[in-house]
């Protein structure tokens, strides 16, 4: 192996220009694998971050319930096809029948953390003559921060008000804003079957999503229910797995044992969830296609130097050189050629990653908060990018070696 | 791996047919047997099948039919990765052009035949290498580059690499044909010392009728078969 390595390493330099070309396609292929992976996965990962964050894991429905949209639905602007069959009239409004025992019996299940009790129902929000539309969710303050973390958006106040005061309500602040009001002032909240409350703002939150700052209200589930005329019923229960990954499974045992229609946040999520898949299949084949140029930059580069080389390998050959070794010698050739442009793509990528991290993005896609590229990166990425490299380098590689492992020293010798 | 007794190298009834569709017998079964430590000359007009015979008795080349006996053992029929090793172990060949890799300096392309074995070390090699350059004078000029030597020195490198591994047999293709006649002699030189010092066993093929001469036998080819084979008188005595 040493006498492969040694004339590989040697010719490799010999023709420095030419192998150069073979290198900068490889770390062309490298460079793009590692920079989009980033910005995908990257992305990618912040918003899954975002979504299991501000969304319980599981949704219990009552079957024909009109449901309000989700966070995330919102944050995506309703790309969810599921979510249409749902939306029945609101006369043939049902709700979840005995809700503490249902709610005790989902808490014993296995995986689940946490499990809140919502109502939830639109409502009119007024103070003096100004009136805007809300979305009111009626919740149990602390078991719902467990399902979906309310005390990171607080901005004044705290979550023990609103479960202290009896007429507590916690408020966007950009809600707060257009209505005029602060901290400890009276609101007026009614509906079209309930009956008009007046209550008293005790939170102020920023959620970042201008969908929710501007339009939801929380309050205390028995508020909610006298406001939208509920009487004691629930009609959604969020849940909180210890482990997101279980979401599915858990929804198919619930929807078994107490015959609500359950969701998964991977199905409220699915549309998203495929434009993931999607967005990966089309970035792994921009990347294939990328590195495959680099494999023909080194395919066609290592056939010119075997045919330039004939007599070079005629001589190895009479000198005892076998056909493996001359295949390993341009076998090698090409996996340096790989390396080295994998070495310096990834360089490159993470240099690229560093400087992309430092852009600040302008808000988009329902954030209001400025914030940096999400950026993905991990070893992982840079192992593949070498298995990549090294496989299209030993692939495009093989064919010129074996051209040149079948050189006949009597052919080369006779046409001298 | 040496069948005792059996010459150096031995010839039986060679034939070798060339050419894609239309086969042309160039060799027409030839008999040959070179003793050990003998230095034969291989003579003959411009395509009477000198280089053909030759590579056939380095096992460069595979006959239609009859063999060829290295120390006893028949190459005709040998797998190609065992008279890979049988060339490389006991054979060594000088040509017309040097065919040195223009990559490597003199004492790296000496080295070569070296570092493909098993348990060579390349510092062993490298001595080696030097050592044998500087039996034929060249050890100065060991780090250059074969594109900075002239056509004699570039040769004697040739004839270094191809003596390095010690082999039983040494093939000559013309090794002076490049030279001018200063650098011809030289190389004669050389292999009559291999011949005389070493017990080296050479076949060599030359037009020149004067270094043809100073082999103990001179093989007289003419249309693939052996015309004559004439002991130099001086030789005979
Ligand atoms: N590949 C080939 N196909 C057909 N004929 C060939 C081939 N190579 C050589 N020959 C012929 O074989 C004959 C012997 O060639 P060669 O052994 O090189 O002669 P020499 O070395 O004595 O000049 C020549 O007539 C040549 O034309
Ligand atoms: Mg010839």
């Amino acid at each position: 192996m040493k006498a492969e390595l040694f004339i590989a390493a040697r010719q490799l330099w010999h023709r420095k220009m030419l192998n150069s070309i073979s290198v900068l396609g490889v770390m062309l292929g490298v460079l793009m694998l590692i920079a989009i992976t980033g910005i995908m996965r990257g992305m990618q990962t912040r918003f899954l971050g975002t979504i299991l964050e501000v969304s319980p894991h599981i949704v219990v429905y009552d079957q024909t319930l009109a449901v309000p949209r989700t966070v995330v639905d919102t944050l995506l602007g309703g790309v969810s096809v599921t979510h249409v069959s749902r939306q029945a009239s609101s006369d043939r409004q049902q709700q979840i029948a005995r809700p503490r025992e249902t709610l005790a019996a989902i808490r014993t299940l296995d995986g689940v953390t946490a499990v809140a009790p919502l109502v939830v129902g639109s409502a009119v929000m007024s103070v003096g003559s100004k009136e805007l539309p809300v979305e009111m969710r009626g919740i149990d303050p602390m078991v719902q921060d467990i399902v979906t973390p309310l005390r990171g958006w607080i901005v004044r106040g705290s979550l023990t008000d609103l479960n202290a005061a009896g007429d507590g309500v916690m408020v966007g602040q950009q809600l707060a804003d257009l209505l005029g009001v602060t901290i400890g002032d009276n609101v007026t909240c009614a509906s079209a079957r309930g009956v008009p409350v007046s209550m008293r703002v005790v939170v102020l939150f920023s959620s970042g999503i201008t969908a929710l700052d501007k339009g939801r209200v929380y309050v205390a589930a028995r508020l909610a229910q006298t406001i939208l005329g509920r009487g004691d019923a629930i009609d959604r229960i969020e849940i909180r797995l210890a482990n997101p990954d279980d979401a599915p499974a858990v929804t198919a045992r619930l929807e078994a044992l107490f015959g609500y229609d359950g969701e998964s946040w991977q199905t409220t999520n699915a549309s998203m969830l495929s434009v993931f898949v999607q967005q990966n299949l089309i970035t792994g084949l921009m990347i294939g296609a990328v590195l495959m140029v680099g494999g023909f930059g080194i395919l066609s580069i290592q056939i010119m130097i075997v045919v330039e080389k004939r007599r070079d390998i005629a001589l190895l050959k009479s000198v005892g050189y076998s056909s493996r070794n001359v295949l390993t010698i341009f076998l090698v050739e090409g996996i340096v050629v790989a390396i080295i442009g994998a070495i310096l793509g990834s360089i490159g990528g993470h240099f690229l990653l560093l400087g992309m991290r430092q852009i600040k993005t302008v808000s988009g896609m329902g954030f209001n908060k400025p914030s940096t590229f999400a950026i993905y990166e991990a070893p992982i990425v840079y192992v593949l990018a070498f298995v990549f490299s090294i496989s299209v380098g030993l692939l495009a590689s093989f064919f010129p070696a074996w051209r040149a492992s079948r050189v006949e020293p009597v052919d080369v010798l006779r046409g001298s | 791996m040496r069948v005792e007794g059996s010459p150096a190298l031995e010839a039986r009834q060679l034939v070798r047919d060339l050419g894609d569709e239309v086969k042309t017998r160039i060799l027409h079964g030839i008999d040959l047997t070179v003793a050990a430590g003998e230095f034969v000359s291989l003579t003959g007009p411009s395509g009477s099948g000198k280089s053909t015979l030759l590579y056939l008795l380095g096992a460069l080349d595979r006959p239609t039919s009859g063999d060829v006996f290295v120390d006893g053992i028949a190459t005709a029929k040998l797998p190609t990765a065992e008279r890979d090793t049988l060339r490389g172990e006991r054979l060594g060949f000088v040509f017309q052009f040097h065919f040195l890799l223009p990559e490597f300096t003199a004492v790296e392309n000496v080295m070569i035949p070296l570092l493909h074995r098993r348990n060579v070390r390349q510092a062993d090699a490298h001595a080696q290498a030097l050592a044998v350059l500087a039996t034929l004078e060249m050890h100065e000029f060991a780090n250059r580059r074969p594109n900075q030597l002239s056509g004699g020195q570039q040769q004697r490198v040739s004839i270094a690499r191809a003596i390095v591994h010690r082999p039983k047999i040494l093939f000559a293709d013309e090794p002076t044909g490049n030279l001018d006649s200063k650098a011809g002699l030289a190389v004669m030189e050389i292999f009559e010392k291999f011949v005389r010092d070493d017990a080296m066993t050479i076949v060599m093929v030359t037009h020149e009728p004067s270094y043809a001469a100073r082999a103990q036998r001179e093989v007289k080819l003419l249309d693939g078969k052996i015309a004559e084979i004439v002991v130099p008188t001086h030789k005979a005595a």
